[in-house]
């Protein structure tokens, strides 16, 4: 539905330097898909959003919808809507006048406006705060309200520039639910600005993962976690562990390699070849105290409520293995002698590396 | 020094600071009910007739005779006179600032083109310019160009400074403004013009009544600049209580200046309840 194309957008600094902030982006969104942007900051998700909204010229590249050239359209006339970072709401209206805004300006009249906004306001479950000034809710409504005002013209996508991020831990996950639950009522596509991978993980059907203006991956929740393309999706995804190593034999279908320092690890052996260089992740809760595996030390643990986090030093030395472990009586304790066992069937090994 | 102490002192600093700001405001609406013709700092009795006096209510007693009532009349009538011509030329002069001023405020800080912080300097220069620079510079042009000087020339003048100070209120309210509200206005499908008029304006208003109101004051009381583009038909308040000062004090200036401030504190009290009623 939404087609992107050599997106490129260099910015001028006041110094005079350039900053890349889109650099030939390409990125499909279908119909009715729930698609999260991931990145650090100032990696040019919001620049990307703006430009599909038709607020950021592009210097290169198209943007189509529905195979119509949006960059002759101007932004008010792009059936795009926005749910802004900072709500954007108008101090100096009701909620209502904020959430029916669309449908005035649109020169709808009152009574359907009327009905219109009452059920978007249901909608966001907040039936009873029409006649409010935004200055008089919360923060958790107001972004309601944002919401609402967004959805009212029934746009074919949504735009959510972080729209959490302001939120609690609490209500953000309710309203990760709900945002959600929402998408699939309304049967619009949804792009979601995120720099927090767990949020995108848990709402996204396909997350973009970002990084200086360029998109380094593009997966399903599973693919991105399991199958991280490099060390910085890998790294950016979640807290893991990862291993450079050198290839030393192959036995059967496993593969014997070892690190610098000597730390050895089981690797399944296809694809693999002796002496080859490859860079292998291993999840902290793909590895569990065991009889055999990689031998080390705990050195500290960190206590996550129902889980208990212990950083290993391995035997041979190197980096500190994480490990998520369960609390329990039998937790291993600071100082413990301790192996890692693992299924090598889970290792990851990125292919660039 | 003990925390008492110093709070006993920051008080007396404050009542002093304060007696001697409001002192000669109060000494004056003390002396506007003075009876007294002859000598108004000597206190006589407790009269209104200044003030029926200035409107014409009441005629002054036999000790002026019958000559200097006509002349004191005439006098009287000058003085509306004058008052009537602040007030247009206040009310011409915040409009078109008002207008002007806030337009320009608005072309500056949303639209991005050359010399924009230029213009921003320019807008500056004609606040900071010495009245009396400005008001020479105003008749010679005036002059120049062959305009008489008359009701017009007060109003042209009067708008070359007062634009500038309406752009100043305007813009320092725009500025805090979050750009993010123009957006989601055209986001939400509003063109250029229904975004000005249903967000930006509204969002603005504070700004625009207090630069209104600023301006109007400030047409009501310049006399330096207008003192030189006035003409003999078109003396403002403040150009004419001038002259009058200077033929002699006479006790309806007291009664004048009250009136004024009484006026000034309306127009104020109601900026500062503009001002303090919620826009967010
Ligand atoms: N108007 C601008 N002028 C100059 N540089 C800009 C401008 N807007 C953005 N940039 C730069 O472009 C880059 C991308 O910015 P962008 O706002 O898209 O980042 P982001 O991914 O949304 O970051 P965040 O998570 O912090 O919101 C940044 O380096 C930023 O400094
Ligand atoms: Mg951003």
């Amino acid at each position: 539905m939404l087609e992107i194309r050599g997106a490129r957008r260099i910015f001028t600094t006041p110094e005079g330097g350039k900053v890349t902030a889109l650099d030939r982006v390409d990125l499909n969104v279908d119909e009715n898909e729930f698609v999260t942007l991931l990145g650090p900051s100032g990696c040019g998700k919001t620049t990307l959003l703006r430009a599909i909204s038709g607020f950021e010229m592009l210097d290169g590249g198209t943007v189509r919808l529905e195979g119509a050239d949006l960059s002759k359209l101007a932004p008010f006339r792009r059936p795009i809507n926005t749910v802004f970072q900072s709500y954007a709401l108008f101090g100096h209206m009701s909620v209502a006048r904020n959430v029916g805004y669309a449908l005035e300006v649109r020169g709808v009249d009152r009574a359907a406006r009327e009905r219109k906004v009452s059920d978007a306001l249901e909608t966001v479950g907040l039936s009873d705060m029409g006649s409010r000034r935004p200055s008089q809710l919360s923060g958790g409504q107001r972004q309601r309200v944002a919401l609402a005002r967004a959805i009212i013209a029934e746009p074919r996508l949504l735009l959510l520039d972080e729209p959490l991020s302001a939120l609690d831990r609490n209500l953000r996950q309710q309203m990760q639910l709900e945002l959600k639950a929402l998408q699939a009522r309304l049967g619009i596509a949804f792009i979601f600005v995120t720099h927090d991978q767990e949020e995108a993980l848990t709402m996204s059907d396909r997350v973009v993962v970002m990084r200086e203006g360029r998109i380094e991956q593009i997966g399903t929740p599973r693919e991105i976690y399991r199958h991280p393309r490099n060390r910085f999706v890998t790294e950016f995804i979640g807290e893991t562990n990862i291993f450079a190593l050198t290839v030393d034999r192959i036995e059967g279908d496993l593969a014997r390699a070892r690190t610098a320092e000597g730390t050895c690890l089981s690797l399944p052996a296809a694809g693999r070849s002796r002496g080859e260089a490859v860079t292998a992740v291993l999840r902290p809760e793909s590895l569990h105290p065991g009889a055999e595996g990689i031998a080390g030390t705990v050195m500290r643990s960190v206590y996550l409520g129902s889980d208990l986090v212990i950083f290993v030093r391995p035997e041979a030395g190197g980096a500190e293995i994480r490990v998520t472990t369960r609390d329990g009586a039998d937790a291993p304790m600071t100082g413990d002698a301790i192996n890692l066992a693992y299924d090598p069937a889970v290792i990851h090994i990125l292919e660039d590396r | 020094m003990t925390p008492r102490v110093a709070q006993m002192g920051l008080g007396a600093f404050s009542l002093l600071f304060f007696a001697f700001i409001y002192a000669p405001l109060l000494i004056i609406i003390v002396y506007s009910f003075n009876s007294n013709p002859v000598n108004m700092m000597l206190w006589d009795h407790f009269t209104l007739e200044w003030y029926t006096g200035l409107f014409g209510l009441s005629e002054r007693g036999p000790e002026i005779g019958d000559q200097n009532r006509s002349l004191y009349l005439e006098s009287t009538d000058q003085m509306l006179h004058a008052l009537r011509t602040s007030l247009t030329v206040a009310a011409f002069t915040t409009t078109i600032a008002t207008v002007v001023g806030t337009a320009t405020a608005i072309a500056l800080n949303r639209f991005r083109f050359r010399a924009r912080r230029f213009y921003n300097g320019f807008m500056l220069l004609p606040m900071m310019m010495p009245d009396i620079v400005l008001g020479i510079g105003l008749l010679i042009f005036f002059v120049t160009i062959g305009l008489n000087l008359s009701i017009v020339t007060i109003i042209i003048g009067h708008c070359t400074f007062l634009i500038s100070y309406v752009f100043i209120v305007v813009q320092a309210r725009i500025a805090g403004i979050d750009p993010a509200l123009e957006e989601a206005s055209a986001d939400l499908g509003a063109s250029e013009w229904v975004t000005l008029r249903k967000v930006l304006l509204p969002q603005l208003a504070p700004g625009i009544l207090g630069g209104a109101l600023l301006a109007f004051v400030i047409s009501m009381d310049d006399l330096v600049i207008t003192y030189f583009i006035a003409g003999t038909e078109s003396t403002t308040l403040p150009v004419f209580i001038f002259g009058m000062i200077r033929r002699g004090v006479k006790p309806e200036i007291n009664a004048i200046a009250t009136l004024m401030i009484l006026a000034s504190v309306i127009i104020a009290g109601f900026g500062l309840w503009l001002r303090a009623r919620k826009t967010d």
